[in-house]
């Protein structure tokens, strides 16, 4: 059979991605787009858990969410990633995914923490020293720390939701355009149902 | 010859549409009122943006496309597979808008993923967003879950006969009850008693972890919208780890088990059949091989001695295949540990159960268990055959709701999906290595995405080629809708340019 000219097209369409893809297609390190104030920062940790499991180890970092406590004792999670200091509300770029670790620490320690990071807050940046767990023994398998001390570095503090002027007037126009739009679709139904009775009674 | 369509078929098509992405605008409320309530006023301006995009596209796409004509099965296939791209581009805004993510193509990647119940997710810092920006993420997985064709359906579409053509096309084709509109309130039914009863549980259970009522509440409702509708979307970057507890494991699971499930055994079970359970072809399928691929799993894992007791192992080996198998995407380790503890046995586990993924008709995704079901028993009556007197004839039935007899056709188009979804899964997985990604890492990711299950083994990230994110949306598109629906999009594309 002989080729088609539509057929010759495609295999050099494929060439061509072919090509790109080897001149320009690159690996993408999966580490972060941002530097942990911690050694071994918490991707270290999932990179080559068991390299510092069940060893003593200093993690700095915002405690994000809550503090849950459970008895004696309470879980926090503390974010080293690159909005440890400053978060996406509060301008400071994207820099990849949040990155942290839970932290098993005496409830003690966990209500020492006053702001918790979220949408409206940067949470506290805390230090908390203690043992690496890979897969823990205590808490089925979770990778975690369990620390048993805590020294608050900076406190958090409000983030303020600012409305943007650009956004407003967007609204507006979108909005209005939306409402134009609705009644001329209410007319135009109304002029459809008038045609329909017209055309049925001559 | 190839048919040039017409404008009558120009104006069907926009005409539903237009009514679709109405009902994505209306969806938006929702995270709107949820914003306001929290006083994110960045955040519900986002809204008001998007929400007024939606409806004017879809108000204005319908009075252009006036005309009283119904659809036909290949207009219900394009309207289905082209209004899931609008809402796609159109759902993108909010995430566009809140400034997590990297660019529009990630907002869209976001919205596509939540759409398809997918769970891979491009958006950056992750525990700094909105509540009512949440509460959209998961939204959009519950509702594309149920599908929001079937949104559509419930509340836009009054008593067309052609609104069938547009389930049938997102992907759906049981008929729970005669009418196509009764059967969509009967899903929407069976989904929110399930979303009533689910919210309850984990937010009991949540409470009585240390969570404040508030968090707990609205943790309660978004994990539970992420394992229902098999989406695996979490409000923190933790996912369920971040619970550190077995009891919301185990209620998590028995959601997203239950989401997994067709809609018909749902409403056979709901109607009082509750045998449908243990005799579907799917449910014996799905137990079948969710057995041997944690068991796989489970062996590995203690092989390598990862976890420190057997309850450990089991615990964490179950959660990831049960999640992975019923394609919800939820995990209780972190993305790199299945490269750093799992190795390479463990994650080809997992991403078996993945490609199989779960029912059909139900919020999961993957080549499905009643396709393996059918496949198994077709090649059991092969056998059969082959050992049996030339005169005697083999039949073979299966069981799905009623009883099927087994024929040709039923297993040349089980057989055709199969391949179709493993075609993709390749394409994927090669691409991935011909960027230079370790090749079971990118079988991972492709099979993650094209089953739309949203386990990530580090591979899907914003600094990923922006190629691989096209088509990995592209693979979640066709994933999701299996395939005909996208098919009949771009053969009425190649209709319109080379048509007479």
């Amino acid at each position: 059979m002989a080729l088609r000219r539509r057929h010759l097209g495609i295999v050099l369409v494929a060439l061509a991605i072919a090509v790109a893809l080897g001149l320009f297609g690159r690996t993408i390190s999966v580490a972060c787009a941002y530097v942990s104030p911690n050694t071994p920062s918490s991707t270290d940790l999932v990179e080559e858990p068991l390299r510092w499991d069940d060893r003593t180890v200093s993690f700095v970092g915002e405690v994000i969410g809550e503090a849950m406590v459970r008895g004696d004792m309470a879980w926090l999670h503390i974010n080293d990633d690159g909005y440890y200091l400053k978060n996406v509300e509060e301008g400071s770029g994207l820099h990849g995914y949040n990155a942290g670790m839970p932290v098993w620490l005496p409830a003690d320690l966990a209500r020492q923490v006053e702001v918790f990071g979220d949408y409206k807050h940067e949470g506290e940046v805390v230090e908390v020293r203690g043992t690496f767990n890979a897969a823990c023994a205590t808490h089925g398998g979770d990778m975690d720390i369990h620390a048993t001390e805590l020294v608050r570095v900076r406190p958090g503090h409000a983030v303020v939701d600012q409305v943007r002027p650009w956004k407003i007037a967007l609204a507006a126009g979108l909005a209005l355009l939306a409402l134009i739009l609705w009644w001329a679709q209410r007319v135009s139904g109304l002029t459809l149902e008038r045609g329909a009775v017209t055309r049925r009674t001559p | 010859m190839i048919v040039r369509p017409r404008r009558e078929d120009h104006l069907v098509i926009g005409k539903y549409t237009g009514k679709i992405i109405v009902g994505v605008g209306l969806l938006m409320l929702i995270p709107l009122a949820t914003s306001i309530a929290f006083a994110e006023w960045d955040t519900a301006v986002d809204f008001v943006i998007s929400i007024s995009a939606c409806l004017a596209f879809g108000m204005g796409t319908q009075l252009v496309c006036r005309t009283e004509r119904d659809l036909s099965w290949s207009h219900g296939f394009i309207v289905a597979s082209g209004s899931w791209i609008v809402a796609t581009i159109l759902g993108a805004l909010p995430h566009y808008l809140s400034g997590h993510e990297g660019s529009y193509l990630d907002a869209m990647f976001d919205v596509m993923s939540g759409y398809t119940t997918t769970g891979l997710y491009m958006l950056q810092d992750l525990d700094h967003a909105a509540m009512g920006l949440n509460m959209w993420r998961h939204l959009l997985t519950y509702a594309g879950g149920q599908g929001i064709v079937v949104i559509a359906l419930t509340f836009l579409f009054k008593g067309t006969s052609g609104a069938y053509k547009v389930y049938v096309g997102e992907g759906k084709d049981e008929r729970l009850l005669p009418n196509v509109v009764q059967t969509a309130r009967a899903i929407w039914l069976v989904s929110l008693t399930w979303l009533v009863l689910g919210t309850l549980a984990l937010f009991a259970t949540g409470a009585w972890l240390g969570q404040g009522p508030v968090r707990a509440f609205f943790h309660a409702m978004w994990v539970f919208m992420g394992a229902w509708s098999t989406g695996g979307f979490a409000p923190q970057s933790y996912n369920t780890m971040w619970f550190h507890s077995l009891l919301y494991e185990v209620i998590a699971a028995v959601i997203m088990i239950a989401g997994s499930f067709n809609f018909a055994l749902h409403w056979a079970v709901w109607t009082g059949k509750r045998r449908e359970i243990v005799r579907n072809v799917e449910t014996i399928s799905f137990a079948v091989t969710l057995t041997i691929t944690t068991l796989v799993a489970t062996f590995w894992l203690a092989k390598s001695g990862v976890y420190p007791d057997a309850m450990a192992l089991f615990r964490k080996a179950f959660y990831q295949l049960a999640s992975g198998h019923t394609t919800t995407g939820f995990a209780t380790i972190y993305s790199r540990a299945f490269v750093t503890q799992w190795g390479p046995v463990g994650m080809l586990a997992v991403t078996a159960a993945m490609a199989i993924g779960a029912s059909a008709c139900s919020t999961a995704g993957g080549i499905k268990g009643i396709r393996i079901g059918i496949i198994s028993k077709a090649i059991v009556q092969d056998i059969r055959r082959m050992i049996s007197p030339e005169s005697s004839v083999v039949r073979t039935k299966f069981h799905h709701v009623r009883d099927i007899w087994l024929d040709d056709g039923l297993v040349r188009t089980a057989m055709t999906v199969t391949v179709a979804y493993l075609s993709m899964y390749a394409f994927g997985a090669l691409l991935g290595t011909l960027f230079g990604y370790d090749f079971v890492q990118s079988a991972f990711e492709s099979v993650s995405a094209g089953s739309n299950t949203g386990l990530s083994c580090g591979v899907t990230s914003p600094f990923m080629p922006w190629l691989m994110k096209v088509v990995y949306i592209l693979q979640m598109w066709l994933g999701r809708l299996e395939f005909m629906s996208v098919f009949a999009l771009f053969g009425y594309g190649y209709a319109v340019v080379r048509g007479r």
